[in-house]
């Protein structure tokens, strides 16, 4: 009997030994429609044997530093906005990856060596068709004009993509937004802006958030991550309208965090970043790839969402392409991680104010 | 009794030990063995207690993380006059220390750099991939000539705040105050002070908070001490139905009463006692903070208010009516100085919660109602300031334990009871 145990206890153990030489790894991300667009597009279609589990976030690098200044991470794979990227690549919270495969097919240069490309996602202002029966909002100045369209604006809470899009609303080219940022008097600028609209808005953190807004009337207008627009037009029936104007486009990325299973991770990271991976997220979220191949794969397949009711074009819903495009700020990463905490903190006391 | 122990000698016992000394031994083993036992739970407090408070006190004056990465320059940096732009050897240093730093050590440095001056972190970071092509000097104009800012002697005065391996510049910066590039402590900018304020805002909240929570809690623990038990235990499921439940949802569930679409605006609005345009702004602001944190803190003033009210004998009212004191007159005399202990209690529970109440404010609060709590979590996460997050929190442990202090000076820390 004893003896029986023993065998037991020692097969049990071997087998965890086995088990193990395949790590597992646990994939962190931000919820909601992104990250279901990412289960199926890279997590569902990866058979290298590392079961994956995932966990959402909502940003920022607080929680990975402690893990790795703790020695305790639990975190693998992270999906992370670009200044954070810098950052954390910066510190050695990230592990350093193999570009050779994208770097040369990429819409714009990756922020740091240890990034793999994922999308292109954009602040953007929408509101609800049934809330304009008349004139309806086209641009950014409309956003910003309470006169003009009255009722509350919903807004994030944190500075980004505002000032921009508040510089471009009084009269800056969107392609000089980060010049005139770069000047005391152009954030000045900026801050007059949000003034106008400051009695007017609603604060939201969580991406899910400007949606409800618009859809229960609380605001007339919103600043939303378009791929939530998107979704919620695409698969559930809103009748939602974009104001593709001074859309603030940004990047995302994913990183391996160094301490963690690296090597399951690195693989992981590889398989989500090839041209057929990024244009395959596409069919559930409309983000726009990072790499120009993935694009072209999009453009021969449409119609490439894919509904409950068949299959729908995907490129209108798109922030990348050349329409919008042209009237879109480039978010720039470096500005942020330059001077992120400081035009935060007067943001607060914008906000507070 | 000492006496007689003087003067007869020690009380030995059969074989021939002092009493003293015999009881000190069987006492010994006791006491031992009391500590062993609760050995595991003084440990678990020194771990998960007293070494992050410690921890978090270090790290809000800890400024060592740039001195290692930069010592020689700071050596020579010490020379400078910070009039005009340094010396050549200081260019010289910098540009070695830069160019031959190994691993994280300048991406570190540059985060915390960058909170004394913005613009450091790219300037360090262009700079370490453009020094490679420099082979000799003079150094100073070529480092000009890839960035400007190197000839900018404000980032060369923000250097000077950080050559000491300690900083009260966190606290500062908690204040809204800093040190200008002379060292000097002097205000804040205008546009970015907001420490101060939010500090008078969470105290404001958080005696709201405690004040509302003292009004609807003291009746309702009075009725729960009072009634007949098949009503009071009622009563008591009503107070602990909605402290089990969840306080995301019971947050959740306000933002959808008080919305401006929300249940109670639609309600006034549908029966005519409100304009449809003028409904009330209840939620996103201060006032959706101090209902909803009430709401979610009530039970904390219940219970033990309870749990006072419930031992404060009825006969004493009774004897005080029956001696002619008018009811209001009797509870005030009677009821009132019996309660206070649980009062206290309550009170001192119900703010020390609210002052540091986080996710509450984040969801209801808007732009007007976020707290302290909201800010450390921001630096915590978004910055990586984690210096001002411990000199946000130490402040706030100190806030706390003076109020304590003061607590115990004015009610006595005696008078406090929760049950």
């Amino acid at each position: 009997m004893k003896k029986a145990i023993k065998v037991a206890f020692f097969g049990l153990i071997s087998m965890a030994f086995v088990g193990s030489a395949i790590a597992d790894i646990t994939f962190v991300s931000w919820g909601g429609a992104y990250t279901a667009s990412q289960q199926k597009a890279y997590i569902d279609t990866y058979d290298k044997g590392s079961s994956i589990t995932v966990e959402n976030y909502n940003g920022g690098l607080g929680e990975i530093k402690a893990q790795v200044e703790a020695g305790n991470v639990t975190w693998d794979v992270v999906d992370v906005l670009p200044d954070q990227a810098i950052t954390g690549c910066d510190e050695g919270l990230f592990v350093k990856v193999d570009q050779s495969e994208f770097i040369n097919d990429m819409v714009v240069p990756p922020v740091s060596d240890c990034v793999v490309p994922q999308i292109f996602w954009a602040y953007t202002a929408f509101y609800d068709k049934a809330a304009f029966p008349g004139k309806k909002p086209k641009n950014i100045k409309d956003f910003f004009d309470v006169k003009k369209f009255p009722g509350k604006r919903g807004i994030h809470t944190w500075a980004n993509a505002l000032i921009e899009m508040a510089l471009v609303a009084d009269g800056v080219k969107a392609s000089k937004v980060y010049e005139v940022m770069s000047t005391p008097e152009g954030i000045d600028r900026a801050f007059a802006k949000l003034d106008t609209i400051k009695d007017h808005v609603v604060f939201w953190s969580a991406g899910s958030k400007p949606l409800e807004l618009v859809s229960s009337g609380e605001v007339v207008m919103a600043l939303a991550y378009n791929g939530r627009i998107g979704a919620a037009i695409l698969s559930e029936g809103k009748n939602f309208e974009y104001i593709w104007d001074a859309t603030v486009l940004e990047q995302e990325y994913l990183v391996a965090i160094k301490g963690g299973n690296e090597k399951e991770a690195l693989e992981f990271m590889a398989h989500a970043s090839t041209a057929e991976s990024n244009a395959e997220q596409a069919k559930y979220i409309p983000y726009g790839p990072m790499r120009k191949s993935s694009i072209n794969i999009i453009k021969k397949g449409e119609p490439w969402f894919i509904t409950d009711s068949g299959n729908i074009d995907i490129l209108p819903h798109m922030p990348t392409t050349p329409k919008v495009l042209k009237r879109a700020v480039i978010g720039d990463p470096v500005w942020w991680a330059d001077n992120g905490a400081e035009v935060s903190e007067r943001f607060g006391a914008w906000k507070g104010n | 009794m000492n006496q007689t122990q003087t003067s007869t000698g020690p009380i030995l016992t059969t074989d021939g030990i002092p009493l003293k000394v015999s009881l000190k031994k069987a006492e010994r083993i006791n006491k031992i063995r009391a500590f062993l036992l609760v050995l595991p739970l003084l440990a678990f407090i020194l771990i998960t207690f007293l070494v992050p408070i410690g921890d978090m006190l270090s790290r809000s004056v800890d400024d060592r993380q740039i001195n290692t990465v930069f010592p020689k320059t700071f050596e020579v940096y010490q020379k400078w006059d910070r009039q005009g732009l340094p010396s050549e050897e200081v260019y010289k240093t910098m540009f070695f220390e830069v160019k031959n730093s190994e691993g994280y050590n300048i991406g570190k440095a540059s985060t915390r750099m960058n909170y004394s001056k913005s613009g450091w972190k790219s300037l360090l970071k262009k700079s370490k991939r453009k020094f490679k092509k420099i082979e000799e000097g003079p150094y100073k104009e070529q480092m000009i000539a890839i960035d400007k800012k190197w000839g900018d002697i404000e980032y060369w005065k923000a250097l000077g705040q950080m050559v000491d391996p300690t900083t009260m510049g966190y606290y500062l910066n908690a204040v809204d105050l800093k040190y200008d590039s002379n060292k000097e402590i002097v205000q804040q900018k205008e546009n970015r002070r907001i420490y101060n304020k939010t500090w008078i805002k969470t105290f404001k909240v958080s005696l709201l908070v405690t004040l509302f929570c003292l009004l609807l809690g003291y009746p309702i623990s009075y009725l729960l001490a009072t009634l007949p038990m098949k009503y009071s235990n009622l009563l008591m499921i009503c107070v602990l139905l909605p402290f089990w439940t969840s306080l995301l949802v019971r947050t959740v569930a306000w933002m959808v009463m008080l919305q401006q679409k929300g249940v109670l605006n639609n309600l006034l609005v549908m029966s005519n006692l409100l304009a449809d345009e003028n409904r009330f702004q209840l939620m996103y602001n201060q006032t959706a903070v101090v209902i909803v944190m009430t709401q979610i803190l009530l039970p904390f003033m219940v219970l033990p208010l309870y749990s006072v009210m419930k031992t404060i004998s009825p006969t004493y009212m009774r004897a005080a009516l029956n001696l002619g004191a008018s009811p209001i007159h009797a509870f005030y005399k009677i009821y009132m100085p019996n309660s206070v202990p649980g009062v206290s209690a309550g009170c001192l529970l119900v703010f020390i919660i609210a002052i540091g109440y986080y996710i509450t404010p984040e969801l209801v609060g808007g732009k007007d109602g976020q707290m302290v709590g909201n800010w450390i979590a921001y630096h915590l996460k978004t910055t990586l300031n984690w210096g001002l997050c411990a000199s946000l929190g130490a402040i706030l442990l100190a806030m706390m334990t003076v109020l304590y202090w003061a607590y115990n000076k004015i009610v006595g820390i005696e008078n406090i009871k929760l049950g």
